[in-house]
């Protein structure tokens, strides 16, 4: 391809995902006709809809809903009266029986029976009175805050499952990331700001595509390529060619043959650490160290059609039982009926969550498919013979893992890419950042504003863990409240120093005694201060005279400091414990709804 | 968003909280001023052959105050005045110390 002007060249977009997409439909609506490529047959990335026979399946289960107006703004310019607004259900299932999520004690104490209540209760007094003196794995968090028993039923398996490693190996920082540190703030806005409650919350349901999120992707897709843009699919990035400080072009392979793709500037989600090694010429030998040591966590779903209208009401069950392998249950129906085209079936995704190339990525479709039967029929959700059909879809790089050492190694990427001067990483994998779809949304628009209008968005900082608040604190606008609690915070919270307190209050005391005394010994009369004398009773030795109010001076001195310091020492305590108990309390809260966040 | 919260757990353990002598004097004058003031009324209410004569020796400081409506009215003005003088002094003092000391731990 000749060299062609800067502003004549299209912008690329490398991943067709709903980063990729978003941001390639903002250029689109500002009459620019960019390049999307799209290493897969359909567009969608990790929210992408596969169909078999005429069924849907959603890989994952994507909710929309978001509190950022730009996003909403595209979900409903795009696919307007296409969504379905469903009520939102899912629960825990363990020793054959099922728990509301998010959980409730009555409910489990009465799933669970007396005396395996008694158990927790009796573990939960014991680890709140002898808790692990470090906390340094997940394991030990948990089991502070909810004791051993809870933490071996509601969240021991389920997190092993998700992310293939033991909770004892698991990182305590990474519970502490997405929820410790979000707290304290959740404490502050709850004692500062009244959330509505007459706006139906998002927890209780959601919106839905008729036909899945790829029902989205696929409309987005047309009107990019209505407007002159070009969503390719079945095209592989297989290089990046550097220029200087920034990137010339792709080469793409696609059905077998190459080309190389120039751009003015390049926008990708493929995963960064991909990204990194496709680089020409290399990027130097620590950032690709780095890029070897990220790490993903791939899950498969085995789709199941069951000859029954209807087998539960939830929209995904969470499989905490160890017995089995299989660790979500999503029910497509109850997502969307349109998701199934016979209404007297009805059709399940078991998701397993695996590492690409361990031995349950490596299984035959048929054998998973079996496994899945088996599993299904030990939950008790459906007999091997009601499923009439399956199939399976396999989801690689679905989570960046957060390890202990991944900020590292991600800072050393960051740095960089920063130095790439037309070239710009979004997404859930281009930023290995655990972003949900209207995120990663999110930082496709940013990009393309950091082109068109020269805005400087940090794409990094796009918050992944803001759904946190918003779930708590929905119809909030989040960010005025927190700087409004920060100033009341900053005002309020801070400790009283004890000594300063204790020699004012001391000085004044002295002051207001040495004057009274003096005052009285100067109006004199046949007896001075006789009242003001009362005072020896506890002050040894003071008197209404000269020496008096010298002694005065120093009792009154003394006597305001103890006052003055015990004033300062009690309100830092009641200060601090109250803090405690509230940020004890919205951890618990934090805590019930952990599982949506593993 | 990690960090800002870990700044304001930060804000807890070592900032010094100051206070604001106005708000500070005022409230310590309208406590001092309202106690005087029901104290002297609850004793007129109260009767008796003699009223108040304990509470009466405030005279001694505040110049024309007595047992009397008036004179809880007075004692009001005057106990204002007077907490508002301790509780400004209180806070100016504090807030000196608290800046030296905090000054001080930064440097360290």
């Amino acid at each position: 391809m000749d060299r062609q002007d800067s502003a004549e060249k299209p912008v690329i977009i490398i991943g067709a995902g709903p980063a990729g997409l978003s941001a390639a439909y903002e250029l689109a609506r500002l009459k620019q006709q960019p390049i999307v490529l799209e290493k897969s047959d359909k567009v969608g990335g990790l929210a992408r809809t596969e169909c078999y026979n005429n069924y849907y399946f959603d890989m994952g289960g994507h909710r929309f809903f978001t509190k950022d107006k730009r996003v909403e703004r595209l979900w409903r310019g795009v696919l307007g009266g296409d969504f379905v607004r469903r009520p939102r259900l899912s629960r825990i299932y363990y020793k054959q029986k099922f728990f509301n999520y998010p959980l409730k004690a009555t409910n489990a104490f009465i799933g669970l029976g007396p005396w395996e209540s008694l158990r927790i209760m009796t573990s939960y007094l014991r680890w709140r009175l002898f808790p692990y003196r470090e906390e340094e794995s997940f394991e030990q968090w948990v089991t502070n805050r909810f004791g051993k028993r809870l933490f071996d039923i509601f969240f021991k398996s389920y997190t092993e499952k998700v992310w293939g490693i033991s909770c004892s190996e698991l990182k305590a920082e990474w519970a502490a990331q997405r929820i410790k540190d979000l707290s304290l703030k959740t404490v502050l806005l709850s004692m500062f700001v009244k959330p509505k409650t007459t706006i139906k919350s998002l927890i209780d349901e959601f919106d839905y595509p008729r036909r899945g999120p790829g029902m989205m992707w696929n409309a987005v897709k047309e009107e990019i390529e209505h407007t002159g843009g070009v969503v390719r699919t079945n095209a592989t990035v297989v290089a990046i060619h550097k220029n200087g400080s920034g990137i010339k072009n792709v080469v793409v392979s696609s059905n077998g043959h190459s080309e190389v793709i120039e751009g003015s500037h390049f926008i990708s989600s493929m995963p960064v650490t991909e990204f990194i090694k496709k680089l020409q010429p290399p990027a130097p030998q620590p950032v690709l160290r780095a890029a070897e040591k990220l790490r993903y966590r791939d899950f498969l779903t085995v789709s199941l059609i069951v000859d029954r209208p209807a087998l539960f009401p939830d929209n995904w069950i969470y499989v905490h039982d160890p017995e089995v392998k299989v660790g979500r249950i999503q029910n497509f129906k109850n997502w969307s009926p349109d998701m199934v085209p016979d209404s007297s079936k009805t059709s399940l995704g078991l998701e397993y969550f695996c590492t690409e190339g361990d031995e349950l990525w490596k299984m035959e479709d048929a054998d998973l498919i079996e496994l899945g039967k088996r599993e299904l029929a030990k939950i008790g959700l459906a007999t091997p013979s009601e499923v009439v059909d399956g199939c399976v879809f396999r989801v690689p790089k679905a989570y960046p893992i957060y390890d202990s050492e991944y900020r590292d190694y991600l800072a050393v990427i960051k740095t960089f890419l920063g130095n790439l001067e037309n070239c710009q990483t979004i997404g859930r994998n281009g930023l290995h950042r655990y972003n949900n779809q209207d995120h990663s949304m999110l930082t496709g628009m940013l990009a393309v504003r950091n082109i068109t209008l020269g805005e400087r968005n940090d794409l990094w900082s796009v918050n992944g863990e803001q759904e946190f608040h918003e779930e708590i604190h929905e119809n909030i606008d989040l960010e005025p409240a927190l700087e409004t609690v920060k100033d009341v915070f900053a005002q309020a919270f801070p400790k009283l120093d004890r000594l300063a307190l204790g020699l004012s209050t001391g000085t004044m005391a002295a002051v207001v005694l040495f004057i009274a005394t003096i005052a009285l010994v100067l109006k004199g009369g046949p007896v001075v201060g006789p009242n003001l004398q009362l005072l020896s009773q506890y002050l040894p030795g003071y008197s209404v005279t000269w020496h008096g109010s010298v002694l005065g001076l120093a009792y009154g001195f003394a006597t305001g400091f103890i006052a003055g310091w015990s004033f300062a020492f009690l309100r830092n305590i009641a200060v601090f414990l109250s803090l405690a108990v509230m940020q004890q309390r919205a951890e618990r809260v934090l805590l019930k709804k952990l599982l949506e966040y593993i | 968003m990690a960090e800002d919260s870990t700044s304001l757990e930060r804000l807890v353990l070592t900032r010094l909280l100051r206070l604001n002598a106005i708000v500070h004097g005022v409230v310590t004058g309208v406590v001092v001023g309202l106690t005087i003031f029901i104290a002297t009324n609850w004793l007129i209410l109260k009767g008796g052959d003699v009223v108040g004569p304990h509470l009466a020796l405030l005279g001694q400081f505040f110049i024309g105050y007595e047992v009397s409506f008036t004179g809880s009215l007075l004692g009001f003005g005057y106990g204002f005045g007077t907490g508002f003088v301790i509780g400004y002094g209180v806070a100016k003092i504090y807030n000196s110390l608290a800046e030296i000391r905090e000054s001080k731990s930064r440097s360290q």
